[in-house]
């Protein structure tokens, strides 16, 4: 028993320590997170000058997943290209599954906030439209969850190539529709005014599709990671 | 893949089924039916093609996983080569289907959610094989493309058997157009369709037995 519980220990305190590592890399670095955030502004006011005037709802949906894909696949891509030079010294120490799984909570907590963010200047430029906006948000939640952890995923394998940005949006984009298409569809609902119960299905195969990529990046990373 | 290669008598099986599809195929009484008429036909032809891709697929992935699990060098090839025939035959199929398309739909593209899904399931392949290229050393290469073909497969599944399905298709069978079942009364179509879908797909690992061989034959002299 109390081996479990040492085990235990020594694993959150690792997953603790490699998020902590993340955090204080991006805090001292700072300029990624300055880039990603002006990024964000930049290509919502590039859409609200754009679409201003004529945007609907349906087009505000579309628009903002579009937004999300985007930040998101510049958010993430640095998550396994940083770690190109840093990863030797820790290399031996941990175990690549719990590398992954730090991975994928802190590019999760990340994406959130980032499509807070977002989330927020949009509004403030082209309105809210959103009818049923609690479900809403569970659908934004769960989408963005599967984009960061898809994309956390790609970006471990594409961090192996030569041409690192380039393949990530070739081996990103296409892997990433099933998410996107079941997000879109479940917020386009959601924004006209559907309720909960419209979704629900939807909602369980998104979440179905989380968990399989989950559990894939979990099975697969230690193969990318050892090479 | 191994007896596949070995073995002779599949093939002649494959050829003698093969004769009998496209005879039965373009011969056949089929079922009048206003608007598909003769194109009934290419229910033989069409369809196989995407079973033949996705058994192809399966079998590219069994060997993704079995390189990733015994890193032999053979599996890495086969798993590569089954994808190339695999991503062909879902090229003729799609040809196929917007020919297909052209004379029942009114249009080629009619952004059928089916046409959508199959199109971005052969850019998850095509980037496949854009990994493949950009990786210079072998081990290297197998390995990571090994690791996108198992995540591209598990993204393939929900596209083209989940997505499709929760929106109205123009596809027989879909969205309230009577299906196989309401066509084929007396079981004529059936006889050659089933053969037809073994027939091609036994084609299709023909093909890429040929391929595997040659790029054996092609690891063994760069040894």
């Amino acid at each position: 028993m109390s081996g479990i519980i040492n085990f235990s220990n020594v694993m959150f305190k690792q997953l603790q320590w490699l998020i902590i590592k993340d955090l204080r890399i991006d805090w001292r670095t700072k300029y990624p997170i300055a880039g990603i955030l002006l990024y964000i502004t930049s290509l919502i006011i590039t859409s609200y000058l754009a679409f201003t005037g004529f945007i609907n709802p349906e087009t505000w949906n579309a628009l903002f997943w579009l937004i999300l894909l985007f930040v998101s696949i510049n958010a993430v891509a640095k998550s396994f290209a940083q770690e190109e030079d840093r990863s030797s010294y820790y290399f031996y120490l941990i175990k690549p599954s719990r590398i992954i799984i730090a991975k994928l909570i802190y590019y999760g907590i990340y994406q959130l906030l980032l499509i807070a963010i977002a989330l927020i200047v949009f509004s403030v430029f082209l309105g809210f439209p959103v009818k049923t906006s609690g479900p809403f948000f569970l659908n934004l939640i769960l989408g963005s969850l599967g984009l960061s952890s898809a994309f956390t995923m790609v970006s471990s394998i594409s961090s192996k190539t030569n041409n690192n940005s380039v393949m990530m949006a070739i081996l990103g984009f296409p892997v990433i529709i099933p998410i996107l298409l079941l997000a879109i569809s479940n917020s386009k609902i959601l924004v006209l005014g559907g309720s909960i119960a419209d979704i629900t299905a939807n909602l369980i195969t998104l979440l179905s599709v989380n968990v399989i990529i989950i559990a894939l990046s979990f099975i697969l990373f230690p193969f990318t990671w050892k090479s | 893949m191994k007896y596949l290669i070995r073995t002779k008598w599949w093939k002649w099986l494959t050829m003698a089924i093969l004769v009998y599809v496209v005879i039965g195929g373009f011969l056949f009484q089929v079922p009048r039916l206003p608007i598909l008429n003769e194109t009934i036909r290419v229910l033989h032809f069409h369809v196989p093609m995407w079973f033949g891709m996705l058994f192809l697929f399966l079998a590219s992935v069994i060997h993704a996983i079995k390189y990733l699990s015994t890193g032999k060098v053979q599996n890495d090839i086969m798993s590569s080569q089954l994808a190339v025939v695999g991503v062909v035959f879902g090229i003729l199929g799609m040809i196929t289907g917007m020919f297909w398309a052209t004379f029942t739909w009114g249009e080629p593209w009619s952004s059928d959610p089916k046409q959508n899904a199959s199109a971005i399931g052969l850019l998850i392949y095509f980037a496949y094989f854009i990994l493949r290229g950009s990786i210079q050393d072998e081990q290297q290469r197998a390995k990571i493309s090994a690791v996108y073909n198992v995540f591209a497969f598990a993204a393939l599944i929900p596209l083209l058997f989940i997505l499709p399905r929760m929106t109205d298709s123009l596809h027989p069978g879909n969205g309230g157009n009577p299906g196989f079942n309401a066509y084929d009364l007396d079981s004529n179509l059936r006889k050659v369709f089933y053969t037809a879908v073994l027939g091609w797909t036994l084609l299709g690992f023909w093909i890429a037995t040929i391929k595997i061989r040659y790029k054996l034959l092609l690891e063994k002299m760069d040894d």
